[in-house]
């Protein structure tokens, strides 16, 4: 389907190559020079997101998907092309991920200011907004593989960009290998697949009508029905976006993941590594909802990590655990309102949440870049309520965050929420409760970060006076530099008021979104089912009720217990200190894995393997040279060094000989 | 009795002496004699068949006077052996030299 070299297919190589170009070109020409990387960085950033720009605004009233693909691999009737694939949902999906990844580049010339690694930083940067893209517009499911696992790769390089710091390498490696546990049941799944339909068309798996048609003739590797096979090849390929997207077995390499810098972390929440997992779900979503089985494992998933996840961010006094936590919990919910069928309030919530995840973890950049802590009480001691921009920003995320109107969040959780409800009130029920924590931890955050306290010890108040101490240090170590300290911290604040801006306006679109995904005319009946469904289902404004007071609920008692003049600090939680113990140490998941690894891994694999080579190989080995040194010392015993004895021998046995001549 | 089997005897005691002294003497002196011993006995044997068996061709004779040549050949090379252990042992027991033992 290559039409010449059009426009459009320059467009798209300029926003498929540009990262891979740049990561080669710090890699090997500007590793030296720090300045010359930022630049090509940034420029190629720049370059791919005006390119996407331009690609989005040409399909935009397009309905049909535009492909560009080559044959990469062919083998008898066995091809596995490259290329692009454009719909609106990869084309949204796209705008996402160049739009932060250009963002986040030009923050990080602020936030990483004096980095001796900035070159390697943003070599790898580039690498993650490549293999991104090129897992967005993959035509492919192979495709969508290859990249996924380079999204891998690079967000691994990225969480261990410290890895002269223990946690931190320990940290990447945590994050590459649980999310290869996930990738194990997705590539099998791949395989199965692959091996019964011959090919993985993203454009089959996106439609239907097309899935439908395909089901009869698979041919699979094992005698089973085709359904069967769907289901498990689904679930499978679920178990790939459960590793990416931090989803409740696989989820506690996330909150790790923030011992990389910063903005990594905010690109790594927001539009790369665990949107992959909610995208590559949304991408072939008719093949799940062709799976009801597989549909209800999603829910099922998704509601548990909501649930979990929010519980854990409660307790946390890391301002990016906190985050971290509230990624978990918002994918979770993303992936819920996937299971529920809604598949335009999954994409939207996916959409308005990288926003203002991004602008929330970019403001905890700032505060932490300012404060040198991650414990926001010491940063609320520390006099951050005087940032006013970076205040007012992460306040605007926040308020999205909890679903507040007339922030993004609201519309695509109350889309969400409907989906729920319309399914069965049980997932309502946990969707308001995960409302109701999600309000309460992030406001938690905001009442500390407004209303500093002294605390009622003198320690806590000499603390708060040393954090004090430091932030003027900062600021006087910042104005000796002079310009190039006010340029680094612009950089930070436009890329917040950016986002801020994005974040309040983006609900605003939804209805253009909606129509742009799921096409205008079937965004009408969809409405309009939903408003016939109102009679008898919980109706849409009880719903839109429901979800407000909950999160107001969440809010009210955060200001109790945070906000107000006379208000402790301390959560009701802290009441319940088996309780809270048991949510600060995430579930005891952590040591399961870690009783896991010790019994499985350390206790049996390895075990067994050290066994076998102590015992087998070196025991082999050693008994037979244990053997030899035997038979070496027995017959040594011959040499007896007594001459005589030697000729009694050779007399004796000449003697013999003679006989036996004699006789014979 | 025929005179043939005394000198037959003559010479099977002189080698029994002769293997005796190699097994049992110390001294290397003593069986280097010892072998000289033998050596004398296996001359006899031959004289005597060449005597009394085929007298014509006197190979026996000369075989005896080939045993008199290896014998002061090996005279020699064994009391240069003799000598050599005794400057390193400074003694000519046979139970000093034990240097190979495994």
């Amino acid at each position: 389907m290559v039409a010449g070299l059009s426009f459009e297919l320059l467009m798209a190589i300029v926003v498929s190559m540009s990262g891979l170009v740049c990561f080669g070109l710090i890699m090997v020409l500007t590793l030296r020079s720090i300045n010359a990387s930022v630049a090509v960085g940034v420029v190629g950033s720049v370059l791919s997101w005006l390119a996407a720009l331009y690609l989005f605004i040409h399909y935009w009233p397009a309905r049909e998907a535009v492909v560009f693909q080559v044959n990469w691999l062919v083998s008898s009737h066995v091809q596995v092309p490259f290329g692009y694939y454009f719909d609106s949902l990869s084309l949204l999906m796209l705008m996402i991920v160049v739009t932060i990844s250009t963002l986040i580049q030009i923050y990080s010339i602020g936030y990483m200011a004096g980095d001796p690694g900035k070159s390697r930083y943003y070599a790898f940067l580039c690498l993650f907004a490549w293999s991104m893209i090129n897992l967005v517009i993959a035509p492919a499911l192979i495709q969508l593989y290859i990249f996924w696992e380079l999204v891998g790769v690079s967000s691994y390089l990225l969480i261990g960009f410290y890895f002269e710091k223990y946690s931190a390498s320990e940290a990447g490696k945590k994050a590459f290998v649980m999310t290869r546990a996930g990738d194990i049941g997705f590539f099998i799944g791949l395989v199965l697949l692959f091996l019964a339909m011959g090919h993985l068309a993203v454009d089959v798996f996106s439609s239907g009508e097309k899935i439908a048609a395909v089901l009869p003739n698979l041919k699979p590797l094992f005698p089973m029905k085709p359904e069967t096979l769907l289901t498990i090849s689904a679930i499978l390929i679920f178990s790939g976006a459960v590793g990416k997207s931090a989803q409740f077995p696989l989820m506690t390499w996330l909150p790790d993941a923030m011992e990389g810098p910063t903005p990594v972390s905010a690109l790594l929440h927001s539009a790369t590594m665990v949107a992959a997992g909610v995208y590559l779900v949304s991408r072939i979503f008719p093949f799940y909802e062709a799976s009801h089985t597989a549909m209800l494992v999603m829910l099922v998933i998704g509601t548990i990590t909501m649930l979990l996840s929010s519980t854990m961010a409660m307790v946390a006094r890391d301002i990016k655990q906190v985050w971290a936590y509230s990624t978990i919990s918002q994918l979770g919910f993303m992936l819920m309102g996937l299971g529920a069928g809604a598949y335009f309030a999954g994409v939207f919530h996916l959409t308005t949440h990288a926003f203002f995840k991004a602008l929330l973890f970019l403001c905890a950049g700032v505060f932490i870049h300012h404060f040198d802590t991650n414990d926001f009480f010491d940063m609320s001691k520390g006099g951050a309520r005087k940032m006013l921009i970076p205040m007012i920003a992460v306040t605007i995320g926040v308020c999205a965050l909890s679903g507040l109107p007339p922030f993004s969040g609201f519309f695509s959780k109350e889309a969400v929420m409907g989906a729920l409800a319309a399914k069965h009130w049980v997932w309502l029920a946990a969707g308001l409760l995960g409302a109701a924590m999600t309000a309460y931890y992030s406001f938690r955050v905001i009442f500390v970060m407004w209303f500093p306290r002294g605390g009622a010890a003198g320690h806590a108040h000499a603390h708060g006076h040393v954090g004090h101490a430091d932030a003027d240090a900062h600021e006087d170590h910042g104005a000796h530099k002079g310009g190039a300290v006010w340029i680094t911290e612009w950089c930070m604040l436009a890329v917040l008021i950016v986002l801020s801006a994005i974040t309040l306006v983006l609900g605003a679109f939804e209805g253009e979104i909606e129509a742009f995904i799921i096409g205008a005319k079937e965004a009408a009946t969809a409405a309009q089912g939903a408003a016939a469904e109102g009679g008898h289902g919980i109706g849409h404004t009880t719903v839109l009720v429901l979800a407000l007071s909950c999160a107001l609920a969440g809010v009210i008692l955060a200001w109790f217990e945070y906000g107000a003049r006379r208000a402790t600090q301390t959560g009701f939680l802290s009441r319940y200190k088996a309780v809270e113990r048991l949510f600060a140490n995430r579930w005891y998941m952590d040591h399961f894995y870690r009783k896991l690894l010790d019994y499985v891994v350390y206790g049996g694999f390895s075990n067994v393997f050290t066994r076998n080579d102590r015992v087998v190989i070196d025991g082999g080995i050693d008994g037979f040279s244990n053997l030899t040194l035997g038979l070496g010392r027995l017959f040594s015993r011959l040499q007896s060094g007594l001459l005589q004895r030697n000729l009694y021998v050779t007399f004796f046995l000449l003697a013999l000989m003679g006989l036996y001549f004699f006789l014979v | 009795m025929n005179s043939l089997y005394v000198y037959l005897f003559v010479a099977l005691f002189l080698f029994c002496v002769g293997l005796w002294g190699v097994l049992h003497r110390r001294s290397l002196i003593a069986m280097l004699i010892s072998v000289e011993l033998m050596l004398n006995a296996a001359s006899i044997n031959f004289l005597a068949f060449n005597r009394f068996l085929s007298p014509d061709p006197a190979v026996g004779q000369i075989v005896v006077l080939f045993i008199m040549g290896t014998a002061a050949a090996e005279a020699a090379i064994g009391l240069s052996i003799i000598l050599a252990l005794f400057r390193r042992y400074q003694s000519v027991e046979i139970g000093k030299a034990q240097e190979l033992k495994g």
